[in-house]
């Protein structure tokens, strides 16, 4: 009898090491890209014959995305609007033009994508970094009004002089577009991290958790964890140069068509739309804390909490990232404002 | 007597599986650095390897990259690419996010150790 019960023990306990065996993850399909500027990586869970659908997808999405945005490609939408001396021009975009000038609008003119005449004084496009004499920048910034751009139907119109860079919310946009067009219920999709998006959650159904760069160094200060939701982050380290003892980053004020200073080093937005994230990221740097947080409870319907970072250390995030939210290793004892 | 040895195998079958999931964790988090042009395999490095910190000299046409190896990190340390992204970027010990420099086609991710994150923004 006590060896039967021995045997079944034993039996019981092998059964269950193999069980939790299967209990793994699946191995997911990875792969890294480049595209839009940027290198781009994909995780995607589901059977090999979905994923392998799901990644022509996205090949052949960012590959037309990327014909169609491209400022220095010839032929591309872009292009022709920014070379066409004021005509008409018909495009393949008008429904990112359309939302982008929206979000443009909403935030009032915080977010500009005209500002590619400055982008380029600056040689962000280049990397020949220069700082703009005030007078160059005076008329740099009389070139930024999104408001000029007209959109009827599939044909965009811009003033001669002015050119669009949709650099703010382009990734954002092909971020929503390929988590409806992928297929698949469980994917993480990271457009060259600052802007990432989560389609439903892990295969155990837990979030993903990601990380929140320190603007200050090489870790991550705080956790995210998304479910079926978009990131994006803008900071004042991603992309600078340094002059004469003077950091001059590629976030630009509209108003200035200078690198945006208010007080701020990193915005990070979480919304459901990547489009929303990858804009209001942008929009919330130029705007600072103060007028970024009554942004954020002046505009619910757009659905998105933020998380700020400011000059002088201070992590703010809104109440809406509750249970979300954490410090990461090594920032436990950060004090963290929650903004109501 | 019998229920002595049965007890005996059941003990034995309960290490041999904690060794085989501490080999297995061990095989996980031994962190290799691969270091990739055009998506071509030019380095891999197993970092926990590395005792005395070295710097790998890498260049084709686009231009060079110095990347400086030590145990259990790795970085960029020079490059002669226009917006110095993957310079100021620093150290990466972990797979959270790869180090890329974009004008030169080259990525540095680490492969073998998770950082409880599945991605990075910023």
């Amino acid at each position: 009898m006590k060896k039967r019960v021995v045997s079944a023990a034993l039996a019981l306990m092998m059964g269950a090491s193999l069980l939790a065996g299967c209990e793994k993850q699946p191995e997911p399909v990875e792969f890294t890209t480049f595209a839009m500027d940027t290198v781009m990586s994909f995780t995607l869970y589901g059977d090999k014959e979905k994923c392998a659908n799901a990644r022509s997808i996205v090949g052949m999405t960012l590959s037309d995305y990327e014909a169609a945005l491209s400022p220095t490609r010839e032929n591309s939408d872009v292009f022709r609007v920014n070379q066409a001396e004021g005509q008409p021009v018909e495009v393949g975009i008008s429904q990112l033009l359309e939302r982008a000038l929206e979000l443009c609008t909403v935030t009032g003119g915080t977010l500009d994508i005209t500002a590619y005449p400055a982008v380029k004084a600056w040689g962000f496009t280049t990397g020949e970094h220069r700082v703009p004499s005030p007078v160059e920048l005076e008329e740099l910034a009389g070139k930024i009004d999104c408001t000029a751009v007209k959109l009827a139907g599939n044909v965009a119109t811009l003033p001669a002089g002015m050119e669009l860079d949709l650099g703010a919310v382009a990734k954002g946009y092909v971020g929503d577009v390929l988590a409806g067009q992928i297929g698949l219920t469980s994917a993480l999709l990271d457009l060259g991290q600052s802007t990432i998006v989560a389609v439903g959650s892990k295969p155990g159904g837990e979030p993903w958790r990601i990380g929140v760069r320190d603007p200050e160094g090489e870790d991550y200060f705080a956790v995210v964890e998304l479910s079926d939701m978009a990131m994006g982050t803008s900071g004042g380290y991603q992309r600078y140069f340094e002059e004469d003892g003077v950091t001059y980053w590629h976030i630009l004020d509209p108003e200035t068509a200078a690198p945006a200073r208010s007080g701020l080093t990193s915005v990070t937005v979480v919304s459901p739309s990547a489009l929303v994230c990858d804009g209001l990221s942008t929009a919330l740097f130029v705007m600072g804390l103060e007028e970024g947080t009554q942004f954020w409870r002046d505009h619910p319907e757009l659905e998105f909490e933020a998380i700020f970072v400011t000059e002088d250390g201070k992590i703010c995030r809104t109440a809406g990232l509750e249970g979300r939210f954490s410090l990461a290793n090594g920032y436990e004892d950060r004090e963290v404002t929650v903004l109501e | 007597m019998r229920t002595k040895i049965i007890l005996l195998l059941l003990a034995s079958a309960v290490a041999a599986s904690a060794a085989l999931l501490l080999l297995r964790d061990r095989a996980i988090s031994s962190p290799s650095a691969r270091i990739t042009r055009d998506g071509v395999l030019l380095e891999e490095i197993d970092l926990e390897q590395v005792m005395e910190p070295y710097s790998l000299l890498l260049q084709d046409e686009r231009g060079s990259n110095t990347v400086l190896v030590e145990q259990g990190r790795i970085r960029i340390s020079e490059a002669d690419c226009p917006d110095q992204i993957c310079v100021n970027q620093g150290y990466i010990s972990d797979g959270t996010v790869p180090i890329v420099c974009l004008p030169h086609k080259l990525i540095i991710e680490i492969v073998g150790h998770k950082s409880g994150l599945d991605g990075g923004a910023g």
